[in-house]
C-alpha cells in the first residue's frame, strides 16, 4: 500500500477550526490524513506540542490561525508566527525537513482553502515520504538500552 | 554529631563517571574541609578517579551494598552502561549527578552527529591524527597475546535514566558543592527525602528568582546579541539587552554563578519541574520576545540566533523530545 | 487525582456520521482502553434520550469523565456540558471528538474515515483523563446597553430596550440618525414611505429619557467582558465620557458598492450612469432629470452591480432586485410614457409579498432582459451618432439569445452592499470576528444567529450580511430579547478557562506581562511573581506558551491535556487494559 502520511494539526478555535467546520458543513472532500486538535488561539501552540507530535510519529504538523490582523485575541497569531519561525530553524537543525511543519492562516470562511491545504500538505508529505522520527528514536532506545524513557514520561503524566 | 555517627553504621558511598569531563568528581572534592565530615559519615567504597578500586571489587559486592551512588557523566558506550547497571544493582539510592547524567550534558551535543561521522572526524580527519592504515576502534581485536576488548561506542549519547532507574537527579555542570553537601547531610541525618525521581539539590524556582539584575516587563527584542557583542551594564536583565539567557527556564541552586560573573545562564541546571521538554519552553519564550510581526523582519532577527539547538539544548539534547539529529 | 472512570458515546447523527464511520466498531474498540467504563453508540446523542443515556450512566456507573464523539464542539459542547451538570458532574470533565464536520462529511473512504474517527476518539479519551473540575463564575449584568450604529436596526434596538426602563447609549458616527434608510423614499414591496417609519422613531429616541445619543462619535476600544463593559467616548473629538454597560449591539450596517471599478458600466465616465443611491435622491426630490436637465425617455435599470460576480462580491446583496422593481413602479408613475428596461441576471425577489410585487410590476409595461451576470455583463456606451438618446446598452439577451442595443438616456446601477470601511476596527474594538467579505460572523448561523463568539456582543442588521428592513428589525428584536433576558436574570456565567500562575514555580521574569493583549497579567513585586486577573483574562493561552518556566497554566488547555491528546491521536494500536 502506498504511504499515507499522518498530519497533526493545531487549529485556533475562532478562525481555523471554524473554517475546518465549514469545510465539513459544505461537504468539501479532502484527504483523511489530517487530525485536528483545537486550541483557543494559535498563540497557545507551544513548540513542545509540535515536537511531541513529531516524536509520536507525525509525518507533518500543520498550525493554522486567523489571518494577520484578524486574530480574535488581537495578536496571538503573531506570537505563533515568531515561534514557528524559530522552531522551524530548530527542527531543520535536528534533521527534520522544514516542509513537514507549516503555519497557514485560515479564516472562518475559508473552508475551501482549508480543504485544499489539507490535500496539498498530504500530497507534499506523500512525496517527501515517511518522517520515521518515532521509529528512529524508538530504535535506538530498544537496541541500546533498558527502555525506561516511556515509563518516566508516563509517571510524570500520572504524577499530576 | 561525631559520637552519634560512630554508633550509626557509616554510609557506603560510590562515585562514578560515565561520559564526563571529570568536573563533577572535582566538585565532590570541592567540599574542602567539609571532606572530614563526609569521611566521618561515609565510607567511599568505589570512586575510580580518586581511589584504587577495580570493577571486580564492585562486581563482588552484594546487591544493595552501597547506600548512595553519585553517577556523573552520560552514557556513551557499553562500558558506561554496564557499570551504570552494575551500580544500580549494588546501590540503594542512585543519583544522576550533574548535567550529563541528568540530561546528557555537553557530551550530549555529540547527538548532532552519528557514530560514523564522529569516528571519521576523530580517527581520519583531525589535524593531529596520523592514521594512514585507517584503523578504527574495534570492540574485539585479536593480538598474539590474546583477545582485546573495547567498549562498544553507541550512536547516541544518553542520560543515565535511559539505561537504569534513577532515584534522584542532582543537576549542574558541575553541581554546586553546597547543594551536594546539603543533600549528603540530609541522607546522613536520615531526613525525609523527596519523592523518588525528583530533582534534588536545586530549586523549583528558576534563576530569575535569585538573579539580582533589574527586570522589567519590557522583554521586546529587535536584535539578538552574543554576549561579547554588547557592553553589558552589569545591571540589566540579559534578555532585555537582547542576549539569550537561559535563566528563566533553568532551575536555581547554582547561586546564579554565571550571571554573577556577568555571563548569561546557559541552562546547566535544567528545566523546572514538570517540563515536558528542556528547551522548548525557553525557545518559545525567546521567540515571543521578538519585536516584529512581519515575516522578513522576524527572519532577520532570528538570523542572529545562530544555533537554536545548541543554545536551548546545550546541556539537555539527549534528554529532550527530539533527542538527536535525525 | 481520582482514577478516571470514562464514559464514551459515539453518535450516529442519523446517517450523517454512521454512513461514513463505523460507529459500532469504534464503540467496541475503545471499550478495551484503560479507564473506559462505558462505551456506547447511539442515533442522536444530542437528543433528550441521548443526553439521558449519559446522565443515567454517570449515576449508575459512577462515571467521572465523559467523551462524546459527534459533531463539532462549536455546536453541541454546551449541550453536553449541561447534561453533565444535570447529572451532578462538573461540566469541564467532558471532551468532544468532532467526527462529523472533520470526518464523515469530508472523507469518502469509510475505512480511512473510521480509522481517523477512532484516533480522534482515542485522543479525546486520553485528554479527558486529565481534565479538571473548574468552578463556574458568574458576573453581575450592568443593565445599560451600548448600541453602535443609528440605522433602522440600531434605532429599533434602542427603543425596544429603553422602553423597558433600561439605559441605552446609542452611538452614531455621522451627524444624524437614520443610517442608509434616511436617504430612501419608499420601501418595497408595499411602497410605503420610509420617512413614516423612520421619523417617529428618531423623534421618540431624541426625547427618550433612557436613551443617550452620541452623534459624530466612533468607538475606539471597549474594555471588560459581558455584563461589565466600559469605553471612553470622544464626541466630536472634544468632550470625553466614560460609559459602562453590560451588553453591546453592533448595528453598523453597510456601505454601497462603488461601481466605478466595473469597466462595462462606465460609471464616472458617462454622466447619466448613476447609482441607485443617487437615483433614490432624485426620487425623494421628485425630479427625475438627466445631467443635461432633460426628462429621460428611456431608462435602464441594471441589477446585481458588484454582486454575485467573483470579480467583485460573490454574495447576493438581497435587497437590490426588489428595489429595482420599486424604481420601475416609481418611474412608471412619474413618467408614464418612458421606456423602462430592467436588466437582470436572476430576479431574486424573495420574502412575503415580493413575488406578487414582481408580478404586478411586470404588468406595467416594463421590459425585462436577462444577461449572464458572471461572464457577460452588458456594456454601456455613449451614443455619438444621433441625438435622440445619449447612451446605448449592449446586451446579450439570454432569453431570446439575441444581441440587443438599447437606447437610453439614463442608467440606474443597482449597487450591492458591502461591509463598512471601518468594519475591522469595530470588530477589534468589540472583539468579534469577520468572515472573508468583512461582514461579522454570528456564533452559529442557525442555532445562535444574533450572538457572537464574544459573550454580551450581538450583531444585527446589515453588518452581519446584507438585508432589508424587515429582516433587520426581526433580527434586532431577537437580539434585544436576548439582552433583556440576561438583564432580567441579573447575572451571567462566564468562561473560566483562564490562565493561572503557579506561585511556586513563577520566577518573576515578567515575560508574560507584555504578551497579554488584555493587560490581565500584572507583576507582584513583593512576591516576585506574575498575577493573572481572571476577570480580564479571555483564555487565549498565549501567555502559557510564552512562559519559560511552565508556571502559567491555561485552564482546560494545559500542556498535559494537549500532550496527552497528541499521544492519543498518534497511538497506532489500542493499549489493552
Amino acid at each position: 500500500m502506498s504511504f499515507e502520511p499522518k498530519i497533526v494539526s493545531f487549529l485556533c478555535n475562532w478562525c481555523s477550526y471554524t473554517g475546518a467546520d465549514l469545510a465539513g458543513t459544505s461537504r468539501m472532500k479532502y484527504a483523511a490524513n489530517i487530525r485536528i486538535i483545537r486550541v483557543m488561539c494559535s498563540g497557545r501552540v507551544d513548540p513542545t506540542f509540535v515536537l511531541k507530535a513529531f516524536r509520536e510519529g507525525a509525518d507533518g504538523v500543520l498550525i493554522c490561525g486567523c489571518h494577520p490582523g484578524d486574530c480574535h485575541y488581537h495578536e496571538g497569531n503573531y506570537k505563533c508566527l515568531r515561534r514557528y519561525k524559530l522552531l522551524t530553524k530548530y527542527i531543520k537543525q535536528m534533521g527534520i525537513d522544514d516542509k513537514r511543519l507549516r503555519l497557514e492562516w485560515i479564516s472562518a470562511s475559508e473552508g475551501k482553502q482549508f480543504a485544499e491545504l489539507a490535500n496539498e500538505m498530504a500530497e507534499t508529505l506523500r512525496n517527501l515520504g515517511p518522517a520515521n522520527i518515532k521509529d528512529k528514536l524508538d530504535f535506538f532506545q530498544k537496541t541500546k538500552s533498558v527502555n525506561e524513557d516511556e515509563n518516566v514520561e508516563k509517571e510524570k503524566m500520572e504524577a499530576i | 554529631m561525631t559520637t552519634e555517627n560512630k554508633e550509626k553504621p557509616k554510609l557506603k558511598m560510590a562515585v562514578y563517571w560515565g561520559a564526563a569531563c571529570g568536573g563533577c568528581c572535582v566538585s565532590v572534592l570541592d567540599v574542602h574541609e567539609k571532606l572530614f565530615d563526609v569521611v566521618a559519615a561515609a565510607d567511599l567504597v568505589f570512586w575510580p578517579i580518586a581511589l584504587d578500586f577495580k570493577y571486580k571489587d564492585l562486581e563482588a559486592m552484594p546487591d544493595g551494598h552501597i547506600d548512595v551512588t553519585l553517577f556523573n557523566g552520560a552514557i556513551r558506550n557499553s562500558e558506561n552502561k554496564y557499570i551504570a547497571m552494575l551500580l544500580r544493582q549494588k546501590s540503594k539510592i542512585m543519583v544522576a549527578y550533574g548535567s550529563c547524567a541528568h540530561m546528557g550534558g555537553i557530551p550530549g551535543l555529540a547527538n548532532f552527529s552519528t557514530k560514523e561521522e564522529l569516528f571519521k572526524r576523530v580517527y581520519f580527519e583531525s589535524e593531529s591524527t596520523l592514521n594512514s592504515e585507517k584503523i578504527l576502534p574495534e570492540p574485539d581485536f585479536k593480538v598474539k597475546e590474546g583477545d582485546l576488548e573495547l567498549p562498544v561506542f553507541y550512536n547516541d549519547v544518553m542520560p543515565l535514566n535511559k539505561v537504569v532507574c534513577v532515584d534522584y537527579y542532582l543537576p549542574g555542570c558541575p553541581p554546586q558543592t553546597e547543594r551536594l553537601l546539603e543533600v549528603f547531610m540530609a541522607i546522613v541525618n536520615g531526613s525525609e527525602l523527596p519523592s523518588k525521581k525528583s530533582v534534588i539539590g536545586a530549586y523549583d524556582k528558576t534563576q530569575c528568582d535569585e538573579c539580582e539584575r533589574k527586570k522589567t516587563d519590557n522583554k521586546k527584542i529587535k536584535k539578538f546579541y552574543r554576549p561579547w557583542e554588547i557592553e553589558d551594564d552589569g545591571e540589566t536583565c540579559f534578555l532585555e539587552q537582547g542576549v539569550i539567557c537561559m535563566g528563566p527556564a533553568t532551575r536555581g541552586g547554582c547561586g546564579v554563578r554565571c550571571i554573577k560573573g556577568n555571563a548569561p545562564c546557559r541552562g546547566c541546571y535544567g528545566p523546572p519541574p514538570d517540563s515536558p521538554d528542556p528547551g522548548a519552553k525557553m525557545m518559545s519564550a525567546v521567540a515571543t520576545m521578538i519585536d516584529a510581526n512581519e515575516d522578513v523582519e522576524i527572519d532577520k532577527i532570528i538570523e542572529d540566533i545562530v544555533d537554536p539547538a545548541g543554545t536551548f539544548y546545550r546541556f539537555s539534547l539527549p534528554g529532550s523530545i527530539i533527542r538527536r539529529k535525525l | 487525582m481520582e482514577e478516571p472512570r470514562i464514559g464514551v458515546y459515539i453518535c450516529w447523527c442519523g446517517t450523517n456520521i454512521a454512513k461514513m464511520v463505523d460507529v459500532e466498531y469504534i464503540a467496541e474498540e475503545v471499550k478495551k482502553l484503560q479507564n473506559v467504563v462505558v462505551s456506547r453508540n447511539y442515533k442522536y446523542m444530542c437528543s433528550d434520550p441521548g443526553q439521558d443515556l449519559i446522565i443515567k450512566d454517570i449515576k449508575e456507573n459512577n462515571l467521572n469523565r465523559i467523551v462524546v464523539s459527534a459533531c463539532s464542539p462549536r455546536i453541541h459542547e454546551l449541550t453536553f456540558r449541561k447534561a453533565l451538570e444535570n447529572a451532578g458532574l462538573n461540566s469541564y470533565l467532558f471532551e468532544m471528538a468532532n467526527i462529523r464536520e472533520h470526518v464523515s462529511w469530508v472523507h469518502t473512504d469509510r475505512k480511512e474515515a473510521t480509522e481517523k474517527a477512532k484516533s480522534l476518539v482515542m485522543a479525546a479519551i486520553k485528554r479527558v483523563g486529565f481534565h479538571e473540575s473548574l468552578a463556574k463564575r458568574s458576573v453581575e449584568i450592568n443593565p445599560a446597553s451600548l448600541i453602535i450604529g443609528g440605522g433602522i436596526a440600531g434605532l429599533t434596538a434602542a427603543l425596544e430596550i429603553a422602553d423597558t426602563g433600561k439605559q441605552v447609549y446609542l452611538i452614531e458616527k455621522k451627524n444624524s440618525l437614520g443610517g442608509n434608510l434616511a436617504f430612501v423614499d419608499l420601501s418595497f414591496p408595499d411602497l410605503s414611505s420610509v420617512k413614516q417609519i423612520l421619523d417617529p422613531k428618531i423623534e421618540k429616541i431624541n426625547k427618550h429619557p433612557n436613551i443617550k445619543v452620541f452623534l459624530n462619535t466612533e468607538i475606539d476600544e471597549i474594555f471588560g467582558y459581558v455584563g461589565n463593559f466600559e469605553t471612553k467616548l470622544f464626541e466630536n473629538t472634544k468632550s470625553e465620557e466614560t460609559l459602562k454597560f453590560g451588553n453591546i449591539i453592533v448595528a453598523t450596517g453597510l456601505k454601497p458598492f462603488d461601481p466605478s471599478v466595473i469597466p462595462e458600466y462606465a460609471y464616472g465616465k458617462l454622466p447619466d450612469v448613476i447609482t441607485s443611491i443617487e437615483f433614490e435622491k432624485m426620487l425623494k426630490e421628485g425630479i427625475i432629470r438627466t445631467k443635461a436637465g432633460k426628462e429621460p425617455k428611456n431608462i435602464g435599470i441594471i441589477h446585481c452591480v458588484g454582486s454575485r460576480n467573483n470579480k467583485y462580491n460573490e454574495y447576493c446583496s438581497r435587497t437590490c432586485c426588489a428595489t429595482g422593481l420599486k424604481y420601475a413602479n416609481q418611474l412608471r408613475d412619474a413618467l408614464p410614457e418612458a421606456g423602462i428596461y430592467e436588466l437582470y441576471g436572476d430576479m431574486r425577489v424573495f420574502g412575503k409579498g415580493c413575488e406578487e410585487f414582481y408580478t404586478q410590476t411586470s404588468r406595467k409595461d416594463i421590459v425585462f432582459m436577462m444577461f449572464d451576470q458572471r461572464n457577460d455583463l452588458p456594456k454601456i456606451k455613449a451614443n455619438t451618432s444621433k441625438k435622440d438618446f445619449n447612451m446605448i446598452i449592449e446586451i446579450n439577451e439570454k432569453l431570446s439569445g439575441e444581441e440587443l442595443n438599447i437606447p437610453v438616456d439614463m442608467v440606474v446601477l443597482m449597487v450591492g452592499a458591502q461591509a463598512q470601511d471601518n468594519a475591522k476596527d469595530i470588530s477589534h474594538a468589540v472583539g468579534i470576528s469577520m468572515c472573508g467579505n468583512a461582514f461579522y460572523i454570528e456564533r452559529h448561523p442557525k442555532l445562535d444567529p444574533v450572538a457572537t463568539t464574544t459573550d454580551g456582543v450581538y450583531i444585527v442588521g446589515s453588518c452581519q450580511g446584507p438585508k432589508g428592513i424587515i429582516d433587520s428589525v426581526s433580527q434586532t428584536r431577537a437580539a434585544v430579547s436576548r439582552i433583556l433576558g440576561t438583564i432580567a436574570k441579573g447575572s451571567v456565567q462566564v468562561e473560566v478557562t483562564t490562565a493561572v500562575v503557579n506561585e511556586d514555580v513563577c520566577c518573576g521574569c515578567q515575560t508574560c506581562i507584555s504578551v497579554c493583549p488584555y493587560t490581565a497579567i500584572s507583576f507582584n513585586p513583593e512576591k516576585n511573581i506574575s498575577v493573572v486577573n481572571e476577570v480580564l483574562c479571555k483564555g487565549c493561552g498565549t501567555c502559557g506558551s510564552a512562559c519559560p518556566t511552565g508556571a502559567i497554566r491555561s485552564r482546560h488547555f494545559t500542556d498535559l491535556q494537549i500532550l496527552s491528546q497528541i499521544e492519543g491521536i498518534m497511538s497506532l494500536e489500542l493499549e489493552e487494559v
